[in-house]
């Protein structure tokens, strides 16, 4: 199933690599818009000398581990994004026919090299925040990294997945998503505490996606957060992300039992 | 001029029967207006004022982008090039009127049509739930001609933007370098008030700021005036420039244009 996939992925790529004045403009384009998202971040701080006690490097943390999340999810699940077009043309009859199962498949069929580019900007981002923080390393505080980071990574890629399975029903993908997927994300750039308590706990509790940043970050830094919130909530991101994926699995089963052809 | 203004009229029509779309969107843009509301009011935390921007006018601000974002001043949209690509273009191409303003036109339904609808609705929630506040009624005449200046330079710049497809079929990045600076320098994600003074520079000679700082300004009341004739200037230079640069670069294509078959 692995050396499928890695097969599978590999054509991908060199597909993408053989236009290569597209691929070059698409990476410049895409590396682009990760660097305006941080600099209005620091444009924003900067003026304001931070946020609710956190400066340009703590809300880096937050920050980089929020975009390496994501964009390893856009990076494994895009494949999801495409679920509109495989809907709308019929794709994903003959897709229901090969020998293999329809995740797999749809999971497969995209695979964008380019946004590596937010992964190593995320990396780059989080690189600088240690450097300028002084944390005391020890290694619980070394493994919560790995541990959020790949958490983070389900959790996006769970949503993407179940964006995708919505249109089963609708057969366009709603905008609504959206506040999921990049709002969970810029979301979960900013120290969780400054929104309101429902929006805290949609997104703790029911779309987990706060825990790819925030409360690694309180576990790093030593901080208490002002609504109580235990910083050991940390190492229940793996849960949570299990959880999350399990759910959302369940419900992709559902929309393709319940999948009916559009007929082209 | 008439077939113009049919054209519009139906994609205003055709708007509106998407009703889970506009919905589903309402949705978005008030979620995102809560959420940049809070991130804001954290900033100033007790602060009552920055940059001459009180925090109700930061919060009206959030607002009013969000409600005016049909007319394109976070993203640029990619379905033109998607046309060019698969060679649906061919057969607008063929029919005896200007390419340009038959696109434009149905541009102008489909955005008047969000702007009335979404924007009305989802600025009203601003209201109620952030208490963003309704424009002096003698700011609403400037504020209008601004946002239709803005309609007229969004649409050009899209079509600029778009018609990269004709030349690299995959355009995708192109498209995306578009998105980024309409968003960042048109004062979407930051208001240009709060951006460090070599910034703002650029974004004062960039196009962008035309699209969502400038009626928002006038909204705001911050441009009255003499103030406001130059803004309104500013923005009349970039809709005669943009729109024939866009006249132009199609006229170029037509020369290049291959369609592909299938």
């Amino acid at each position: 199933m692995v050396s499928l996939y890695l097969r599978m992925i590999g054509a991908r790529v060199r597909a993408q690599l053989q236009y290569r004045v597209s691929f070059l403009l698409d990476l410049f384009g895409f590396m682009l818009l990760t660097w305006i998202e941080f600099a209005s971040l620091v444009v924003l701080l900067n003026r304001f000398e931070g946020i609710a006690g956190w400066h340009v490097p703590e809300v880096a943390i937050l920050y980089g581990f929020s975009s390496i999340a994501f964009g390893l999810a856009e990076m494994f699940g895009r494949g999801f994004e495409r679920i509109e077009e495989l809907i709308q043309r019929g794709g994903f009859d003959s897709l229901l026919t090969r020998p293999l199962g329809s995740f797999f498949q749809v999971l497969t069929s995209e695979f964008q090299l380019r946004r590596l580019g937010r992964v190593l900007q995320g990396s780059l981002i989080l690189g600088y925040a240690f450097a300028n923080l002084p944390i005391t390393w020890n290694p619980a505080r070394l493994l919560i990294i790995p541990v959020t980071i790949l958490s983070g990574g389900v959790i996006f890629t769970t949503l993407l997945m179940i964006g995708a399975t919505i249109t089963f029903w609708t057969i366009r993908t709603p905008e609504v998503i959206n506040i999921f997927t990049s709002g969970g994300y810029q979301l979960s750039s900013y120290p969780l505490h400054i929104f309101q308590e429902w929006m805290r706990n949609l997104f703790l509790m029911i779309i987990p996606v706060a825990f790819s940043s925030y409360p690694a970050a309180l576990f790093l830094l030593g901080r208490q957060d002002p609504h109580g919130l235990p910083s050991a909530l940390a190492w229940f991101a793996p849960l949570a992300a299990v959880l999350f994926f399990g759910a959302g699995y369940l419900f992709w089963r559902i929309g393709v039992s319940k999948y009916t052809s559009t007929g082209t | 001029m008439q077939v113009y203004l049919m054209v519009a009229r139906q994609a205003f029509r055709r708007s509106a029967t998407y009703r889970a779309a506009y919905i589903s969107g309402m949705i978005t843009n008030t979620f995102f207006g809560a959420m940049l509301c809070y991130v804001f009011l954290a900033v100033y935390g007790s602060r009552s004022s920055m940059a001459d921007y009180s925090v109700n006018d930061t919060i009206t601000y959030l607002w009013v982008a969000q409600a005016m974002i049909s007319i394109g001043g976070a993203w640029v949209t990619a379905d033109l090039s998607r046309a060019i690509r698969s060679g649906d273009v061919a057969v607008e191409l063929m029919r005896p009127w200007n390419y340009y303003f038959f696109w434009l036109s149905q541009q102008l339904g489909e955005r008047a049509f969000n702007l009335i609808l979404r924007g009305i609705i989802t600025y009203s929630l601003g209201v109620m739930l952030f208490a963003a506040r309704l424009p002096a009624l003698a700011d609403l005449p400037g504020f209008l001609v601004a946002l239709a200046f803005a309609v007229l330079i969004s649409t050009a710049l899209n079509f600029l933007w778009n018609a990269s497809a004709f030349w690299f079929l995959d355009n995708q990045g192109v498209v995306t370098i578009g998105s980024v600076l309409t968003m960042f320098f048109s004062g979407f994600l930051v208001p240009l008030a709060f951006f460090p003074p070599w910034l703002a520079t650029i974004a004062q000679i960039l196009p962008f700021r035309a699209i969502t700082s400038i009626p928002i300004e006038a909204f705001l009341g911050k441009l009255r005036g003499a103030e406001l004739l130059l803004a309104l200037g500013v923005q009349l230079f970039w809709v005669v420039l943009l729109t024939l640069a866009a006249l132009l670069l199609m006229r170029r294509a037509m020369h290049k244009l291959i369609i592909q078959g299938g």
